[in-house]
């Protein structure tokens, strides 16, 4: 896409908001796994939380988007949904929950639906969802990754964490101080899993599953739903909340047969960050926090650096505990992120940017907070600027 | 990843072979690893595709390739997905080489201890029949010192 073009995402800049959210109890049903729970059952209960939370009718919403949700027709019978004029179905994967609300407010913004609900239902744990030896068939990851036992996303970023130690000395400290955040934040938000803080040496001393990578760089695997509604600026002044619009966004990609890159996605993330910040009124020091898709720490470190707030390999000497805190120059994950708070593959990221710049965080509330970041690194990756609307 | 390990190497994931991938797997039991090469514009790639990537056309050969290469990154997997490796062969290695010719291959180092291993280590291809059909290219590190 040529410069001139990236410009006109000037034209969707703060022309719709976010004005409903949903979440199911993300701790409470991790302690009762139930092999009959089913992923639209969870869709359901954030859709319903969702549409009364923004103080909408079943009967306004016109547009339905369902991720990791087999098929949209089960999702809208279940909701009560007949008609809608505006249907999408993404699959199952983290980049997708960035490109839910940019399809999102692409329709809201082309008059191709009025009221958007973006919807996700994950039973994972309770279906047994491993995230690695599912390989199959004839896709090139089963003919050609599985015979040397090669699987799984985290594998796969503990191949790149790897070469980032390689070519920039890196430790693994750094990432111990992200997983610790995320903790300390998660230990701050009733609904997370994982609640109980941790140690360095906690970190240091968990067991490795793709080593250089071990627990406690891992995404949890737990089951929930999410649901967020997306609307018109205009109509979002009339509802229950302070909308938060959806200021600055942009997708940019790496896509090879490896899933890595030679770069630690550095170009697709610079992309996204220059479109962000060529468009918004907020720079990157007017940030009240980050939502930094971990599906694993690494993925952190090369959000970061790509994201321009330190020099590529940098990463490892910006992390300080202090800078990433809740009272720091860039608070990250402040609901504890995929590692404490819930693995709802950027879903749950998007809620609590939403609820962060309503302030409604309690005890884990950043201050101040006017804009806040969500971005995801990964061969489709994704950013935006959400803003709260103080008029 | 050798044949002598009895059973546990029969249960390991074993590839699929179909009309697209055939040749590559024919080669490698005769001890050559070849890829696809676009005819019109000489572009090799990896894991195999109907079409050249660049061109978009479908004439294209498979063509015997150095097996040289080096080692982007590479892992030690400790968690159990698959069956099929025994409890004493975890953990296993598993390295993403960069070929001499661009593409880049998942696969396992043999000859050499982990802790003699590093990114962008010089490599180069054996191979470890796993059964008749099987045959997996695997890599050693680099004999020749001045092969590249």
């Amino acid at each position: 896409m040529t410069q001139a073009s990236r410009t006109e995402l000037r034209n969707l800049q703060d022309k719709t908001a976010i004005v409903g959210v949903g979440t199911t109890q993300f701790g409470a049903i991790y302690r009762d796994l139930d092999p009959e729970r089913s992923a639209y059952e969870l869709g359901l209960i954030a859709f319903r939380e969702a549409l009364q939370d923004a103080g909408l009718k079943r009967s306004e919403v016109d547009g339905v988007i369902v991720s990791r949700l087999p098929h949209y027709g089960r999702m809208c019978e279940m909701i009560g949904l007949r008609h809608p004029r505006f249907v999408n179905v993404l699959p199952g994967e983290g980049r997708q929950s960035g490109i839910a609300l940019q399809y999102a407010a692409l329709a809201v913004a082309n008059g191709m639906a009025d009221v958007v609900a973006c919807i996700y239902g994950n039973n994972g744990r309770s279906s047994g969802a491993r995230y690695g030896g599912e390989d199959r068939g004839t896709t090139p990851q089963a003919m050609f990754e599985a015979p040397y036992g090669m699987t799984s996303p985290g594998a796969v970023t503990a191949m790149m964490f790897r070469r980032h130690q390689y070519r920039y000395g890196t430790t693994t400290e750094p990432l111990g101080h992200l997983a610790i955040s995320n903790r300390a934040n998660a230990a701050l938000n009733p609904n997370a899993v994982m609640q109980r803080p941790i140690t360095m040496d906690d970190y240091l001393g968990a067991r490795y599953i793709a080593e250089p990578l071990s627990l406690l760089d891992y995404c949890l695997i737990n089951d929930g739903g999410v649901c967020f509604i997306v609307t018109s600026a205009e109509r979002a002044r009339d509802l229950n909340h302070t909308p938060v619009l959806l200021h600055a966004t942009s997708q940019a990609s790496d896509i090879t047969p490896v899933y890595v890159a030679d770069d630690f996605w550095h170009e697709p993330m610079s992309q996204i960050a220059d479109d962000l910040f060529a468009v918004s009124e907020a720079q990157r020091d007017d940030l009240a926090f980050a939502q930094l898709y971990d599906n694993f720490t690494p993925t952190m470190l090369f959000t970061l650096e790509g994201m321009g707030f330190c020099e590529p390999g940098e990463s490892g000497d910006w992390i300080t505990p202090e800078r990433i805190s809740l009272h720091g120059e860039l608070p990250l994950n402040t609901g504890g992120g995929h590692t404490s708070e819930s693995y709802m593959q950027g879903w749950a990221l998007h809620v609590e940017a939403v609820r962060q710049l309503r302030h409604e965080c309690g005890e884990r509330q950043v201050a101040n907070a006017q804009y806040g970041l969500y971005a995801c690194a990964a061969p489709l990756a994704t950013g935006h600027i959400l803003k709260r609307d103080d008029r | 990843m050798s044949t002598d390990t009895t059973n546990s190497t029969e249960q390991k994931p074993l590839p699929p072979v179909n009309r697209l991938t055939k040749p590559f797997w024919d080669g490698c039991r005769e001890g050559v690893l070849q890829i696809q090469f676009c005819n019109i514009c000489d572009l090799p790639w990896f894991p195999p595709a109907e079409a050249c990537p660049r061109c978009l056309q479908d004439d294209w050969e498979w063509r015997p390739i150095s097996g040289h290469g080096t080692v982007w990154s590479w892992i030690r997997m400790w968690q159990k997905y698959f069956p099929g490796w025994a409890a004493d062969e975890y953990p296993y290695t598993v390295a993403l080489i960069k070929l001499e010719e661009g593409p880049y291959m998942y696969s396992t180092l043999v000859d050499i201890d982990d802790r003699d291993v590093s990114c962008d280590l010089s490599v180069e291809v054996e191979f470890r029949t796993v059964n008749e059909e099987i045959t997996l290219p695997v890599f050693r590190p680099s004999r020749g010192t001045t092969e590249r």
